[in-house]
């Protein structure tokens, strides 16, 4: 019974891939600091802000979640070796809580990816202000816009690794929920089954006391007989 | 006096925190693509009265608080047309792909609540 339910080691497998999706995402992202130190230098603090949050940001996300791997691995091993259904179910819901909330923090309307769209928005304004602007010699200007193109595209990596994530958890979540919409049915096949097995109990005591009855009734002679 | 005031208030303190955390954590997720991806086709979408972002690559995962969403589109006299309803239950997504190539556009449901899929217009995680 438990076979299909835990045996495919392909769930596994992608669950290792996603925690290895976010691990890329996450050192993809990582640049963006060194390029931002760089860029510190040069530029008012003020003008930094939107960018230096969202690597901020990426940087707190990477630190929530130090064992997010080791956790998904020992959850998904325990699932394989499990044969205890609501075991199996709450395993699957904690890993829910897991995946959900780190889907959370990329979704499209989640903090990362707003903060993300915010500092892409902010650094390309920037570039388009420094690419008219009058105040600097021509070689400063040209260093200056060369730093925020450097940032922008530096931004953009970490934005599509943030959508690569967020497509991998979305995709781990729904084979989540797959499974548990699988353990569910289950269960209902073992309600149906023990249904059945109780029908069946009562069919044969009711065959038995009809039996008995039979023979109570075949037993009855009229008197003179 | 006074400690019974800054009992109260911690205790107000923790009740609005925990609210919150309860908020947070009732949450799931809504998965909305467009077919085809090209975006200048797509008229604005909105989730209840929300207007959405204009979907990158014709896809956009959302958090959701838990309960039913209405998805509707920007008809054009500026008015909304109700698409479909997403029902959003706790760290689970519900998947919705709108053919915007109809007219007008339509929802599909990647799972729904009834047993016709074609014609359901609520979709479930």
């Amino acid at each position: 019974m438990t076979g299909p339910m835990f045996g495919p080691r392909d769930g596994l497998r992608s669950l290792v891939l996603v925690w290895a999706a976010l691990a890329f995402f996450v050192v993809a992202a990582a640049p963006v600091r060194p390029a931002l130190a760089q860029v510190q230098q040069t530029l008012p603090s003020d003008a930094i802000t939107p960018v230096e949050e969202y690597a901020r940001q990426v940087e707190q996300l990477k630190k929530s979640y130090p064992d997010l791997a080791k956790r998904i691995e020992d959850s998904a091993k325990t699932i394989d070796e499990v044969t205890d259904v609501d075991k199996a179910r709450k395993e699957i819901e904690d890993l829910r809580e897991i995946v959900g909330n780190m889907l959370g923090a990329v979704s499209d309307n989640g903090t990362v990816s707003q903060l993300g769209a915010k500092a892409l928005a902010h650094a390309r304004g920037k570039l388009r202000t420094l690419e008219h602007e009058q105040r600097f010699k021509q070689e400063e200007r040209q260093f200056l816009v060369d730093l925020w193109r450097k940032l922008i595209t530096e931004t953009e990596h970490a934005t599509d690794d943030l959508d690569t994530a967020r497509k991998e958890f979305a995709e781990l979540l729904r084979t989540l929920q797959t499974r548990e919409d699988f353990i569910d049915e289950l269960m209902q096949v073992r309600r149906a089954a023990e249904a059945i097995r109780v029908i069946r109990e009562l069919t044969k005591e009711i065959r038995d006391a009809s039996d008995k009855l039979k023979s109570l009734i075949n037993g009855i002679k009229p008197p003179g007989v | 006096m006074v400690g019974a005031v800054w009992r109260f208030a911690g205790a107000s303190f923790a009740a609005l925190a925990l609210s919150a955390c309860n908020f947070e954590s009732d949450t799931g997720f809504i998965e909305i693509k467009t077919v085809p991806i090209s975006l200048a086709t797509v008229p604005p979408l909105y989730l209840g009265s929300e207007k959405l972002d204009t979907l990158k690559k014709g896809n956009a995962v959302l958090r959701q608080r838990v309960g039913t969403a209405r998805l509707q589109i920007e008809a054009g006299n500026g008015s909304l047309a109700p698409l479909c309803d997403l029902v959003v239950k706790k760290n689970r997504i519900t998947t919705v792909t709108i053919s915007v190539v109809e007219r007008p556009p339509r929802c599909q449901c990647r799972n729904t609540a009834g047993p016709d899929r074609a014609q359901s217009r609520t979709c479930i995680s």
